[in-house]
């Protein structure tokens, strides 16, 4: 079973995600605070190379779920720096596979226009983006040079699938179910190669908008979205005429 | 124009000062002492600090950020950390202030060696795709380009990025090996000199508001094309001539 440090695995996320890999997956789990359900977490601050690389020795790949979002210090020294020691310790360890994962936010810029595949990244000067994109660029750096494997996601909501109908609602673009990240960590994790070292991938489970597509992920990595997950949010055809 | 120039007590930093000095007023800025400035204002302290990047921004026309970083940093720092913040954080907050204070323009120095991986048998020009290597220093430099490159997107500045062969002086490298990224800094300054005429801060759409240019020497056979810099007035004086022979394919 290979191993994988699993960076921000006390987030939003990475939590919601974890039951379902660590049946495929020998799962190092890293984080600055604990897990919400008290799996043994590694305390590993991403802004520390030496944590870093500390969690990093034995494992076959590297997978980072940290986020900083607002703050004018942190989102630069998590996003980017962060990103910074994640590879460079993949390239000191010899690991040849990182899974890094970055919002929507990287191309706001098209929030207007349709059928958006994989586009230049525009994300403006806000923190978020901006240091998710730099992040994104010294992943491609390193993978390049290093000839690490490199995926990289870009999600926006994350959740679980719905229940029961939803009426009277639409859906937010750029939504993925829990099952679908598991499904797409798995592919990200398990391909031998991708093209140039290093491929971004819109990554998504709501196709009705057609807004945003996931041509790229079907194509190179076989991700499908395991249900049409918009049949939940059907209007009833029933007369309203009085 | 006032002018504000970071990394002033760099080598660069010292002859865009010396290039521009007869033309405007200049205010220097860094966080190593600058030398002996003649009438410019000096400003001492990090780009990192949001207070002292808005003193160092307030009442300028123009900001010319070299890019260059403090000595601390350049000489092989062993924290690659520290330069990649100083790089991009400290790009981010000196802009952020530049907008604030209602700066128009500002000329970014960036590097021609987010190209090296390309072969010699390719002409570059600004049409390439830069493919920067996992080194921590022209990577920084790349990164810094794309957050003056995003802060022209949503603001009403205009920002030049100049994309600099290797700065060296032709008298320094008389005997050394050529190197077809050599850029003598005296036209690394006259580049500088030549972007702050670029005054489209107010133009509505944001690709007229950001502009690159290669900057590079005279050279025959070239590989890093400067047609596009000359477009704006850019013409090198220093052109390394002799280590490179004028006849065409037959350089050593």
């Amino acid at each position: 079973m290979r191993k994988v440090l699993l960076l921000g695995s006390s987030g939003h996320i990475a939590p919601n995600i974890i039951p379902a890999l660590g049946q495929y997956y020998d799962l190092r789990l890293a984080d600055l605070k604990p897990h919400p359900d008290g799996l043994p977490t590694r305390t590993v601050d991403i802004t520390d190379y030496k944590q870093v690389l500390e969690a990093a020795q034995g494992v076959d790949a590297i997978a980072n779920f940290t986020v900083n979002r607002p703050h004018p210090v942190l989102s630069f020294a998590v996003s980017t720096t962060g990103a910074f020691n994640v590879m460079q310790a993949a390239a000191e360890v010899g690991i040849k596979k990182v899974l890094h994962t970055g919002p929507e936010l990287v191309i706001p810029d098209y929030g207007h226009e349709f059928d958006i595949g994989e586009v230049p990244q525009r994300p403006g000067p806000g923190y978020y983006g901006l240091t998710k994109m730099l992040g994104m660029e010294i992943c491609r750096a390193y993978a390049r040079t290093h000839g690490i494997q490199t995926i990289c996601y870009q999600f926006n909501g994350l959740g679980p699938k719905p229940e029961r109908a939803v009426q009277g609602q639409d859906f937010q673009p750029f939504t993925i179910t829990w099952e679908d990240l598991v499904q797409a960590c798995r592919l990200a994790l398990d391909i031998e190669v991708v093209p140039d070292d290093y491929q971004a991938f819109n990554l998504h489970s709501y196709m009705g908008q057609g807004k945003y597509n996931i041509d790229k992920a079907r194509r190179l990595l076989g991700y499908e979205p395991s249900e049409p997950v918009e049949r939940y949010y059907r209007r009833p055809l029933v007369s309203n005429r009085s | 124009m006032k002018v504000l120039i970071t990394g002033s007590a760099s080598r660069l930093g010292q002859a865009v000062a010396a290039e521009l000095a007869s033309e405007h007023a200049l205010r220097l800025m860094d966080e190593d002492p600058v030398p002996s400035t003649g009438e410019a204002e000096v400003v001492q302290g990090s780009l990192l600090e949001p207070e002292m990047a808005w003193r160092a921004v307030r009442g300028v026309d123009a900001v010319i950020h070299t890019g260059e970083p403090p000595a601390s940093l350049a000489a092989g720092s062993p924290c690659e950390q520290a330069l990649l913040e100083w790089a991009t954080r400290g790009t981010h907050v000196l802009l952020s202030a530049a907008v604030e204070a209602g700066v128009g323009r500002v000329v970014y120095g960036s590097t021609l060696a987010v190209f090296a991986a390309y072969p010699d048998d390719v002409y570059i020009s600004e049409r390439w795709e830069p493919q920067p290597r996992a080194v921590m220093r022209p990577l920084s430099r790349y990164l810094g380009e794309l957050t003056c490159r995003e802060m022209t997107r949503a603001h009403h500045i205009g920002i030049t990025a100049l994309r600099l062969g290797e700065v060296v002086v032709e008298e320094e490298v008389r005997d050394a090996e050529p190197n077809l990224m050599w850029l003598d800094v005296r036209d690394a300054a006259q580049a500088f000199g030549c972007a702050l005429h670029r005054d489209t801060g107010r133009a509505v759409a944001w690709p007229e508001r950001w502009a690159v240019y290669h900057i590079g020497a005279d050279i025959p056979n070239a590989k890093y094309l400067i047609d596009h810099a000359r477009s704006m007035g850019y013409e090198p004086r220093h052109n390394f001539a002799a280590q490179w022979s004028v006849e065409p394919g037959v350089n050593t």
